[in-house]
């Protein structure tokens, strides 16, 4: 994404459950912004949550969006539930198999793991308008 | 959803074959028989669950809370009972769907625009689909329904956090059968996995239709437009089945 295009909206939020129907609606008024259809916003909505439900309900977690043409780039931490990553970097689960990793294959275009300080993970989350 | 024979209420063959059936289940223990009881008497349920539309819940799934009275109607009828099953299970139908607008209480918490625009979300998200050949942005939910998207966003999150309730949540119990056990006939790849670390546990005990859903976006790849056509459901209503599934599971692993 061109640097000079990108909004970036920064949110933190509790982990508890109470606080996800918040945290899904801003991702819907994000994702209306740049035109996404009602399932990529419903794709990108699962994502977060299902990473958020991996992360535990205790604490608040960080959620910046960079906002481009057609794109959003979400980046999820730092999280201490570094098993997150093990999930994520593995090998790539056999058929059949519903994990995390094949949730976020499935709902978004692609997904990482980066290094934050004290050995906590921040994950990236990439989702383009018309692709899926 | 298979569709049903026509039958009249009050027909005494019809009520004599729903004898025969009750029968078979609860004698012999027959669940093709529970499941053939509950097929014969959804028209009952779409019935009743039409009288109570339009009060901001969508249709579908106000027959899946009926839908639930009926199948404890089912198995809660004694045989030396007079009474035909319709008659019997017609106040457990509608004392279902009270109790889920009382339980949800969508009527006192949910502003009544709010209620009207979630209930015609749905049918104008396939409107839109079929139009556009791709699913709808916001922007055009909102300008079909002629709203804001913001309306349109806080109205889908209303319907997400008050229309959790499944066909499939029917009384307690490892064996009990599914509604729409039918579409379940394609999940054994899902079944394979014996990794315990994953959710297959959890899956395993999701009910038949919401594990062909799983395994219909997530194995198959297909969008929830596509899997709304196969199984006959909005697509608004997958997205909710396909969140509340994956919630069940990581619940159950918790």
């Amino acid at each position: 994404m061109p640097a000079a295009l990108v909004q970036q909206i920064v949110l933190e939020a509790p982990l508890a459950d109470a606080f996800q129907p918040v945290i899904r609606l801003i991702i819907g008024g994000i994702a209306e912004r740049v035109d996404f259809g009602f399932e990529e916003i419903d794709d990108l909505q699962l994502a977060v949550e299902r990473l958020l439900a991996a992360a535990g309900a205790e604490g608040s977690v960080r959620l910046s969006f960079e906002v481009g043409d057609g794109t959003i780039r979400t980046h999820v931490g730092p999280l201490r539930e570094t098993a997150i990553a093990e999930a994520l970097q593995g090998p790539a689960p056999p058929p059949g198999e519903l994990t995390l990793r094949r949730i976020l294959q499935t709902v978004v275009d692609s997904f990482g793991v980066e290094e934050a300080a004290d050995g906590r993970i921040v994950v990236r989350l990439e989702k383009l308008k018309g692709v899926r | 959803m298979r569709a049903t024979s026509e039958r009249r209420p009050g027909d005494p063959r019809a009520r004599e074959q729903d004898r025969v059936l009750l029968r078979r289940y609860h004698e012999g223990g027959d669940t093709s028989a529970r499941a053939e009881l509950i097929e014969r008497h959804l028209p009952l349920v779409r019935s009743l669950a039409r009288r109570y539309a339009g009060r901001g819940e969508a249709l579908e799934d106000i027959e899946q809370v009926g839908a639930i009275g009926l199948i404890k109607a089912i198995d809660r009828f004694e045989l030396s009972r007079e009474v035909s099953l319709a008659t019997y299970a017609t106040p457990n139908v509608v004392g279902e769907i009270k109790r889920h607008f009382r339980d949800k209480g969508w009527a006192i918490r949910v502003p009544r625009a709010l209620q009207e625009l979630n209930a015609s979300m749905s049918g104008a998200i396939e409107r839109l689909t079929v139009r556009l050949s791709r699913s709808p942005s916001i922007g055009e939910i909102a300008e079909e329904l002629k709203t804001t998207p913001e309306e349109v966003l806080e109205a889908l999150e209303v319907g997400s956090a008050y229309s959790t309730v499944s066909l499939s949540s029917g009384p307690a119990g490892e064996d009990e059968l599914d509604p729409l056990e039918t579409l379940g006939a394609e999940d054994a790849e899902f079944e394979r996995s014996e990794d315990r670390a994953a959710l297959a546990p959890a899956l395993d005990r999701l009910p038949a239709r919401e594990r062909e859903i799983l395994r219909m976006r997530f194995e198959e790849g297909l969008p929830q437009t596509q899997i709304a056509q196969r199984v006959g459901l909005s697509q608004m209503h997958v997205s909710r089945l396909i969140r509340k599934s994956l919630a069940t599971m990581r619940d159950e692993l918790a």
